[in-house]
């Protein structure tokens, strides 16, 4: 256990010094110094406080979720980018000798190292969060807390997207075809099931094709659905109204790391 | 320790390409003991098998068939890796890292921590001549220095046994020198150091017992003394009027060859041979100044043994 932990803070380390968090830092810092600047802008607070007490509050939430929203939307794409080479920089020659020459197992290295990379997107994620809460809250004197509740489901989408990329990168030691893959399932595959299955479905009249677009929704993780309502959901003080794509997407995760994680104890280096 | 510090059992392993069409095998029906407390040399033309080897003991790579024992352990079972210690031929250090956070990193990993590794970190270092580098990235580190460091590295744990791969490759004569006395200073704490070399020379120096390796089969394995045995050959360094007469009418049953600077070259068949050539020449009033048996050293051997190897595969 305490190897596996060493293998984690040692990937902190190397996001460190690949200057992730600094360039996520920035961006979080920008990100609130502009949400402060835009909340100072003469009338833009009127137009939240003019209306009654639960508006205000629905408004408020509204209004926080649409500055988060793209933010880290591009946070998840910079997260994938950046955390993408740490399994094929580990499995260079060289480096994947001396790691396996030491009294860790396989499934501790890897798991260790996936930890790790959440570990860096918690991070920052909860950094650009917590800045745009404090802002907000110090502005309008209204604690939302639920609104943090979003840093957790955010680094879990990523950290579904991640299992992608560490199975990509055990079996072809390369960053690339993991970027790829987690790319296309968060911004296609993602949303186009969830169109196809809830949006699309009443015109869909054949049971086969409903039976296959259902097995390839529920075979995919939803990412879409995590970024977009169960976030709302949470942040707005709803709580979680849809468990599904929550447990089949963590599903998808076991799988995707539970495959990764045999082909890596089989693996020759 | 009663139990052998490396054992092998018909140790195989064959490397198949992409969908299995090609196989090469790297490393075949292999049997080897290394005793512990010994130092073991392993030498090879480069793709004889060696890196395999020990990559397959230490586990980063598996056997196809066979199996084998470090320190009385089944090689599948990680955690006798705490005993060990490698040095990996090109090995990649995390540039980020400074000299001693190397050392920590890879000391946490092999189970150590606190005041107790970083006493082991400041010794090594010392010991390995890295003390003032320490601080400084490795990135910026030479490849001698990132041999040193690797060594330090393999000896973090106190090791009962330690793998070392190309050990002295990039390192200057002075720094070869410190790492043979480093290894022979472990050795005397009964260390068991299995040293895969290019480097003859230097494995003749240090090594108990050599195995030479061609083609992934042990073609050869004894004591450097075994491997280097001598021959009923002499060097003599003559003086005396009758030299001459030697040198015009060679005699065949002096068995004698002039190789100049005054040295001939001796063969005889055993030692009684031996005593009547030099009761002959002493008869001859020649004086014996010098007289040195000849023998193989072990390149010699190793390439007589490869090109041996080589000939019989070919058949």
């Amino acid at each position: 256990m305490k190897n596996m932990l060493t293998i984690t803070w040692y990937s902190l380390r190397e996001a460190m010094a690949r200057k992730v968090f600094i360039s996520f830092f920035i961006i979080s810092l920008l990100t609130i110094i502009l949400v402060a600047l835009i909340l100072n802008m003469a009338g833009f607070v009127k137009v939240f406080t003019s209306g009654t007490q639960n508006n205000f509050t629905e408004a408020f939430t509204t209004m926080e979720m649409m500055f988060i929203s793209p933010i880290t939307l591009i946070g998840i794409l910079m997260s994938i980018f950046s955390s993408a080479s740490f399994i094929p920089i580990m499995l260079e020659k060289g480096n994947i000798d001396l790691l396996l020459s030491k009294p860790i197992s396989r499934e501790q290295l890897l798991v260790g190292k996936y930890l790790g990379g959440v570990l860096v997107v918690f991070i920052n994620i909860a950094l650009l969060i917590i800045g745009v809460w404090l802002t907000f809250s110090i502005k309008f004197s209204v604690w939302n807390f639920g609104f943090l509740l979003t840093i957790f489901t955010i680094t879990f989408t990523f950290s579904i997207l991640y299992s992608i990329i560490v199975l990509l990168g055990i079996a072809t030691k390369s960053s690339a075809p993991g970027m790829m893959i987690a790319y296309l399932i968060f911004l296609i595959v993602s949303p186009v099931l969830y169109s196809a299955k809830y949006k699309l479905g009443v015109f869909i009249q054949s049971s086969l094709i409903k039976g296959i677009v259902d097995f390839v929704y529920y075979l995919f993780p939803k990412t879409s659905e995590l970024m977009g309502k169960t976030t709302y959901d949470l942040a707005t003080g709803s709580g979680i109204t849809n468990y599904q794509p929550i447990l089949t997407s963590f599903g998808f995760l076991i799988l995707t790391l539970g495959i990764a994680v045999v082909i890596f104890r089989k693996k020759d280096f | 320790m009663n139990f052998n510090a490396i054992e092998t059992s018909s140790l195989s392993k064959v490397y198949s390409s992409a969908f299995g069409r090609r196989k090469i095998e790297a490393l075949t029906n292999l049997n080897l003991i290394v005793k512990p407390g010994t130092i073991f040399g392993f030498l090879g033309p480069n793709g004889a098998g060696k890196t395999t080897f020990v990559k397959l003991l230490l586990g980063i790579t598996f056997p196809t068939s066979g199996g084998a024992k470090i320190l009385g352990e089944d090689i599948s079972e990680y955690k006798m890796k705490s005993k060990i210690g490698y040095l990996p031929e090109n090995h990649k250090y995390p540039a980020y890292l400074k000299g001693s956070e190397v050392l920590d990193f890879y000391g946490k990993l092999s189970g150590m921590e606190g005041i107790n590794l970083q006493k082991k970190i400041d010794e090594l270092l010392d010991l390995v001549k890295l003390t003032q580098w320490k601080k400084t990235k490795v990135k910026a580190y030479s490849k001698g220095m990132m041999q040193r460091l690797g060594l330090a590295q393999a000896l973090l744990n106190e090791p009962e046994l330690i793998f070392l791969d190309e050990p002295t490759d990039g390192v200057d004569p002075i720094g070869r020198k410190e790492i043979r006395d480093i290894l022979l200073e472990l050795k005397s704490r009964s260390k068991t150091i299995f040293l895969n070399s290019h480097l003859l020379s230097e494995v003749e120096q240090i090594t108990d017992r050599v195995g030479i390796l061609n083609k992934g089969k042990l073609i050869r394995e004894g004591t450097v003394k075994e491997l280097t045995q001598k021959r009923e050959e002499y060097k003599l360094s003559l003086e005396g009027a009758a030299v001459d007469d030697i040198n015009k009418n060679p005699d065949n049953d002096l068995h004698l060859t002039n190789i100049g600077d005054g040295y001939f070259n001796l063969k005889v068949s055993d030692s009684n041979e031996l005593n009547k050539v030099l009761d002959m020449l002493r008869s001859k009033g020649i004086m014996i100044k010098e007289m040195v048996q000849q023998k193989d050293s072990l390149e010699d051997i190793f390439i007589s043994l490869i090109n041996e190897s080589e000939k019989g595969a070919m058949k």
